[in-house]
């Protein structure tokens, strides 16, 4: 046996001044070694010329009165003017359709009671009742439609109570609701012949970034149990299943989606009878939700090939019939592993709804193109409106990966 | 009743409830179903075609086509045929496709590399970067890029950068090889094709007797070598016989009272618009693969690599990234598909991409028969890059011993 000393070891010494803190920080992710440091000098020097120029520009020079003067058209479009809606103030429909979606906003937080969940929701419902106080003249923004917009608070509180202390406060109660609210938007924007106040819209005057919403809504609830159909007949061993659901998915993955609106637009009403009533909003939806599922099936074939076969034989083995398999065994774990491309595919369609410019429809970049266009005094602001819009776009678009990815981290994907 | 059910039994199981009868059942179902769907729609067409008169057939293809493409980089004319400005608008496409993937795809890796740099400033300027484009719609861009090129003086006072670059609202002016005659140009260009395969033959060889021998044999250097200077010998020998050299160097000037650019290259406004646009949008998704793809090596072969004592630059250029592509290619093929596809945007930033000169051919041809054709070019350019993504991952794909 060796000696062993009797003295308690000296501690440990601090880490040198050098390795830790904002000094080791710095050190080690900015000045870690000569190429390293060259890197942050560079970068340094690029960001301060970017944010120099670009911060004078968008401060002093850019013009965003632009922006201001399009103002609510790029929400609704044409939908409260005179020719859409003679003689009456429809701008309360579009809104009490807001004052929905809070609520099942608000439902969804009582539901789930998470932080980002009520961070998100009370976010949105704060920003919607900001819009209260734009200071707007009285004759664009009435008090009618400021009350409107900030009744969406207690809105989202009346959903938030409803799912804590009622039985509504169930996925399966939300899911219904939220369909039956998708519908009755459609119903309540569309009008009712016959009802004061619910004079009829036609869809031509349907505009801006409701039309975004509206289509992208639609396609992603549609394609998504279209897209599992897609491929769970891709992976069907039933040869004639097959064959149809790879030549739908390839001849649709396989052109671009504006040669399929502009097809939609040519040919379809062809196939239909000459009085048969036409509708470029249906179409568009059903032909983005179309190219959308080619595309989501795809998704779900990959995450139905990630599953491991003792899966199947397991259910099978438990007696389970096939339907049984896939519905709550396969496809539940397969949706799951594929939740980033399923929001990726969901962001894409959102951003594609750009594209039903191509069949004249006015959606909110349209609206500010065509604005541009015809405005020759506007010409030279086109880089704000665009900046402008691309930001609303972002924000849609980085909040729906931001949910999902903080999503991910909750259901434990690639945890377990 | 059992007399029924003994008659409906195939192999002793009630055909209701035989598994293979109710295969076969629901599958002629469906296959009906659908065909006869897809005809009656056709049939549809048809018969309103013939009822409204609407013109059909493929016979427009040799009627000259009578409308001016704005940007061509094959000659075109405007008495040319319908059939010859399609091929005009689809080489038009196919340049943008290669020019947009070669670029989106170095982009996207610089990119994605930077993303994973230990330097913190670069890898959040780099996700600030991804973060922004991927979320932002593709025509957004476009049109951004497009009225930045519109705000740019006109031609005539533009900026001239040595007389030889000229940057206006109407595009980018640059020098550019030309051909002076056809035959030697063709002679050239075949014999030049030979010395590039020389030149891989030569750095195959020079590779294998590198592994074999494990002595330097500078196969790049080597190869490269081989390929530039029997192209220079077969410059100079095609000068002799033809008297002139195959290509000279055609320089962009202002012409007539409008101060047109003629001459060189030049690159429209919506070119370069719908190229910044497309590369943009694109890299940032290619970078996200490029990033998902480095990160999936196994830490342990950085670590070997490192211990061996390779650097930081050599360790991602010979192990790191050699086993990346095979999880980057796939992803990687399908962008590119996209941005082909996406390209078809053109036409709102007014560039002539095979979908807007298809778009106004039938405003004078009949619109059915070309949108067969479109179908048919962009399916076609779809399978030729998956043929060719499939081709190169079978290539780096893992194989045994």
């Amino acid at each position: 046996m060796g000696a062993v000393s009797s003295t308690s070891p000296a501690s440990a010494l601090p880490p040198p001044r050098s390795e830790i803190g904002v000094t080791g920080w710095v050190r080690a992710n900015l000045f870690s070694s000569w190429h390293s440091s060259l890197t942050t000098v560079l970068s340094i020097i690029v960001l301060g010329l970017v944010l120099w120029f670009g911060l004078r520009w968008v401060f002093f020079q850019a013009d965003w009165t632009v922006v201001t003067t399009l103002g609510g058209r790029m929400i609704i479009g044409q939908y409260n003017t005179e020719a859409a809606c003679p003689g009456q103030n429809c701008f309360w429909r579009p809104q009490v359709a807001v004052l929905m979606v809070t609520a099942l906003l608000g439902m969804g937080w009582g539901f789930t009671s998470g932080t980002i969940t009520r961070r998100l929701t009370l976010g949105i419902a704060v920003i919607l009742a900001a819009f209260a106080f734009l200071p707007y003249s009285r004759e664009s923004m009435g008090w009618d439609v400021r009350l409107l917009l900030l009744a969406n608070l207690p809105s989202l509180f009346l959903g938030w109570a409803l799912a804590r202390y009622t039985p509504l406060g169930s996925a399966r109660w939300i899911a219904v609701l939220g369909i039956a609210a998708f519908l009755l938007t459609l119903v309540l924007l569309r009008g009712l012949p016959g009802i004061p106040g619910m004079q009829p819209v036609s869809v031509i005057y349907w505009g801006g970034l409701m039309l975004n919403l509206l289509l992208a809504l639609a396609g992603i609830v549609l394609c998504l149990p279209l897209g599992i159909a897609l491929a769970l007949g891709r992976r069907s061993n039933l040869p004639v299943v097959k064959l149809l659901c790879i030549a739908f998915i390839e001849i649709f993955r396989g052109v671009p989606l504006i040669t399929l609106l502009f097809m939609s637009q040519v040919l379809v009403p062809l196939a239909f009878p000459e009085n048969f009533p036409q509708n470029s909003l249906f179409r568009a939806a059903v032909v983005i939700t179309l190219f959308s599922a080619a595309y989501m099936a795809e998704n779900i074939r990959g995450g139905l090939q990630a599953l491991r076969p003792g899966q199947a034989e397991a259910a099978r083995a438990l007696g389970l019939p096939g339907w049984q398999t896939t519905m709550f065994i396969l496809l539940p774990q397969a949706i799951r592993n594929v939740i980033p491309a399923i929001v990726g595919q969901s962001i894409s369609l959102f951003k594609d709804t750009t594209l039903v410019y191509i069949i004249g429809m006015l959606d909110v970049l349209e609206i500010g193109r065509a604005f541009i266009q015809g405005n020759a005094e506007y010409l030279a602001s086109a880089p704000e409106l665009l900046i402008f819009l691309g930001l609303v776009f972002w924000i849609f678009t980085y909040t729906m990966s931001y949910v999902s990815q903080r999503g991910e981290q909750e259901l434990g994907v690639g945890q377990r | 009743m059992t007399g029924l059910s003994r008659i409906l039994t195939y192999n002793g199981i009630p055909i209701w409830r035989h598994i293979q009868v109710i295969h076969w059942v629901s599958q002629v179902a469906s296959g009906v179903l659908v065909v006869t769907l897809v005809v009656w729609f056709f049939v549809n067409i048809g018969n309103a075609v013939r009822d409204r008169e609407i013109p059909y057939g493929f016979g427009f293809l040799e009627r000259a086509y009578q409308t001016p493409i704005g940007q061509h980089f094959i000659p075109y004319e405007s008495s040319d045929t319908f059939l010859y400005a399609f091929g005009v608008a689809a080489t038009n496409t196919l340049i943008v496709s290669i020019v947009g993937v070669v670029l989106a795809t170095g982009l996207g890796i610089a990119v994605g590399v930077a993303r994973l740099s230990g330097n913190w400033l670069l890898s959040k300027a780099a996700l600030v970067y991804v973060e922004f484009f991927r979320n932002v719609p593709l025509l957004v861009q476009l049109f951004f890029w497009f009225y930045i090129i519109l705000a740019l003086p006109p031609v005539r006072q533009g900026y001239v950068i040595a007389e030889r670059l000229y940057i206006n609202n109407a595009g980018f002016s640059s020098p550019f090889p030309a051909a002076n005659d056809t035959h030697g140009t063709l002679t050239w260009t075949a014999l030049a094709a030979f010395a590039v395969a020389a030149g891989l033959l030569a750095h195959r060889l020079l590779l294998l007797r590198e592994t074999r021998t494990r002595a330097a044999s500078y196969p790049l250097a080597l190869g490269s070598a081989t390929a530039i200077i029997l192209a220079a010998i077969a410059w100079l020998a095609v000068g002799a016989v033809f008297g002139e050299s195959p290509l000279y160097l055609s320089q962009p000037a202002p012409q007539g009272a409008f101060g047109r650019i003629s001459g060189g290259l030049t690159l429209s406004g919506g070119l370069i618009a719908l190229l910044a646009g497309l590369v943009i949008y694109t890299s940032s998704f290619i970078a996200e693969i490029v990033r998902a793809g480095l990160q999936s090596v196994n830490r342990g072969q950085v670590e070997a690599a490192r211990a061996l004592g390779l650097p930081q630059l050599e360790t991602l250029r010979q192990v790191t990234f050699p086993q990346a592509l095979r999880v980057i290619v796939p992803p990687l093929i399908s962008q590119c598909l996209n941005l082909t596809k996406n390209s078809s945007l053109a036409g709102a930033i007014g560039y002539s991409d095979l979908f807007n000169v298809a778009r106004t051919m039938t405003q004078t041809a009949p619109a059915v028969s070309i949108f067969i054709l479109v179908m048919a070019a962009y399916l076609a350019m779809s399978l030729t890059y998956s043929l060719i993504g499939n081709l190169y991952n079978r290539h780096i794909r893992i194989t045994g011993g």
